[in-house]
């Protein structure tokens, strides 16, 4: 509870330095933007944008359930969440990490009359790259400019949840990997709404689950 | 019909030499017969049970190379050599006769169309060797017909060429010995069900239930692989493995009780607990009455001596370590070796024939280079 509450007085710190600077920056006309030339050797702007979002998983693999259960029920849908921070360079290429939880599957069925329930999730922790479709060419409505392809990889802690005769929460890592595609909408100077497809793959643990999430991004610093 | 053989049709498959044992399965009262071919090619061994057909014994079976994932069906008739010409094996042999087993075999799972002769040339090596198979027969990386460490392995065991067996024993949440070998439940040992962590998170119950190794056999107990062994196996060397941390007083106790057992069967069965590390040796130490409690000791001479242990396995990669090895078998100790899988070193250890017995992941090859070694 403290280590999230430290995370909030830190994004909100952030957000609050983001607004100060900002505001003491000279406002530039788009017209009047001095043109790059071969001879500029300034870098920048950096910018660090959050992403945080959800939205639906599937659990896009094969599953097995215990062949001693009877009238089973399996789901391979799940309500995901996700957290990424990452740094946008003066190039193309953006890297940063990303976080969340995701629903992998459940499946619950009786066993001589007792109840037995299994649910299992991941929570990826992942280097991610991201580039968008086209940077330099284009207007910021180019379709391009807003498509933007990422990957990853790192580690999943599969979790996984018993409740049969007793309730056992475990716990396992495995590496993995995740491939997205990204629609970003600006809906503010510093706020953008986007959609994104996912893709998330525990290698070791053979889970898998395909996401559709929908995510707010805010440039929160930029300089 | 035991003996070395040599390989004429099938010598490039399975290399010009071919050891031929008999084991044996019980089940109640009856007793099913098999016959085991091991080969130098490959780790490979031949699967086979008799079956009388009109006037003479076919052997039917299987044969798999442990290296790779090759794998074949096979048909063989026993035959004698007499005056030179081939015929039914009539049970007996005159002198001079030579016993030719022959047939076909096939590669995956094409017909029956290689022909393979193996000719007698010489009897097996008679000299009492600890041949013993690693996880209960063997891993289940190797795409055995049965996972390690279950009750069916147990059963294949002799067939793969072992003596003796070595299992891995930790304790489900409730306190029951089971035999697993890895720290977590994990897809490399058991079918996909959702579950991870370690064992000794669950009970008995949970894992009875919902947990089923790779080739879907149950996680068995410490008691129910000892029955199999003792009812079942002809198997003479039970290595109890500790991969727990904590009490011994329960494992002491089954492994008295089934010695107790395999002496009213009438067998000469050992069932002797592995102390593999520090944290072993103290639960052996903690043990209140040690008596009829044989252990076995993978630490180093000075810590073996000092637990009176009668058996000493140090680690293969040691190398020989002949001195030690002589100096502890003039005590009166017997050395094994663990865990030795190569086959050139299984060889070379074997014909330097200092060590007692050899554990293996590839028991095949152990009981290849062994029978084949001439005194």
């Amino acid at each position: 509870m403290n280590i999230r509450l430290q995370t909030i007085v830190w994004l909100v710190c952030l957000f609050i330095s983001s607004l100060t600077v900002m505001a003491q920056q000279p406002r530039v006309r788009r017209q009047q933007r001095p043109l790059p030339t071969l001879t500029d050797t300034t870098r920048g702007p950096y910018t660090l944008v959050v992403s945080a979002g959800g939205g639906l998983s599937y659990y896009s693999t094969h599953l097995g359930v215990p062949a001693t259960l009877e009238q089973t029920h399996v789901s391979r849908f799940g309500v995901p969440s996700s957290l990424r921070v990452m740094w946008y360079p003066d190039h193309r290429l953006r890297m940063g990490l990303e976080t969340g939880w995701t629903t992998m599957y459940s499946y619950k069925g009786q066993v001589a009359g007792d109840n037995a329930h299994v649910y299992v999730s991941a929570i990826p922790i992942l280097l991610v790259f991201s580039m968008p479709l086209a940077w330099l060419r284009g207007t910021d409505r180019s379709l391009v400019r807003r498509l933007a392809i990422t990957a990853g990889t790192g580690m999943y802690v599969n979790h996984s949840r018993l409740d049969y005769a007793g309730t056992v929460f475990s716990n396992t890592n495995s590496l993995g990997w995740m491939a997205a595609a990204s629609y970003t909408y600006p809906i503010g100077r510093k706020i953008r709404l986007a959609g994104e497809l996912k893709w998330f793959d525990a290698v070791a643990a053979e889970n898998a689950a395909f996401t559709a999430e929908i995510q707010f991004v805010w440039r929160a610093f930029s300089w | 019909m035991e003996g070395v053989y040599t390989v004429s049709n099938g010598a490039s498959q399975f290399g010009d030499q071919a050891v031929l044992k008999w084991t044996y399965l019980f089940t109640g009262t009856d007793t099913t017969h098999y016959l085991s071919i091991f080969t130098g090619t490959d780790a490979t061994y031949f699967n086979l049970e008799g079956t009388p057909e009109a006037d003479s014994l076919v052997l039917k079976g299987y044969w798999r190379k442990l290296v790779n994932a090759s794998i074949g069906e096979v048909r063989l008739i026993l035959r004698e050599k007499h005056n030179g010409k081939l015929q039914l094996f009539k049970g007996s042999l005159a002198p001079g006769d030579t016993l030719v087993v022959d047939g076909l075999y096939g590669d995956k799972s094409a017909a029956l169309n290689n022909q393979l002769t193996l000719t007698y040339n010489r009897p097996l090596n008679p000299k009492p060797f600890s041949i013993m198979a690693h996880r209960s027969g063997g891993r289940t990386s190797d795409l055995l017909p049965a996972s390690e460490n279950s009750v069916e392995i147990i059963k294949l065991a002799s067939r793969l060429g072992a003596t003796g067996i070595e299992v891995d024993v930790r304790f489900t949440k409730d306190g029951v010995p089971v035999l697993y070998h890895d720290n977590t439940l994990n897809l490399r040992l058991i079918q996909k069900n959702g579950l991870t962590g370690p064992l000794e998170d669950y009970t008995y119950q949970q894992l009875s239930t919902l947990v089923r190794l790779i080739n879907g056999e149950k996680i068995p107990t410490l008691e129910e692989a000892l029955e199999t062994v003792v009812n079942n196996t002809s198997l003479n060397f039970v290595w109890l493995d500790t991969k727990y941390i904590g009490p011994m007083d329960k494992v002491q106790a089954i492994q008295q009780k089934y010695r107790q057992k395999a002496l009213l069967a009438g067998r000469n069965l050992r069932i002797i607990i592995g102390l593999p590390t520090t944290e072993a040796v103290d639960s052996y130490k903690a043990l209140a009455n040690k008596d009829n409690t044989p252990i076995l000791c993978e630490l180093d001479t000075s810590i073996t001596r000092s637990l009176d242990a009668r058996i000493w396995a140090p680690r293969w990669t040691l190398g020989p370590q002949t001195d030690e090895v002589l100096a502890m078998q003039a005590e009166g100790l017997t050395v094994f070796v663990w865990t030795l899988d190569e086959p050139e070193f299984i060889r070379e250890f074997i014909s330097q024939n200092h060590f007692d017995g050899i554990l293996s992941n590839y028991s095949p090859v152990v009981a290849y280079y062994h029978y084949i070694e001439q005194q």
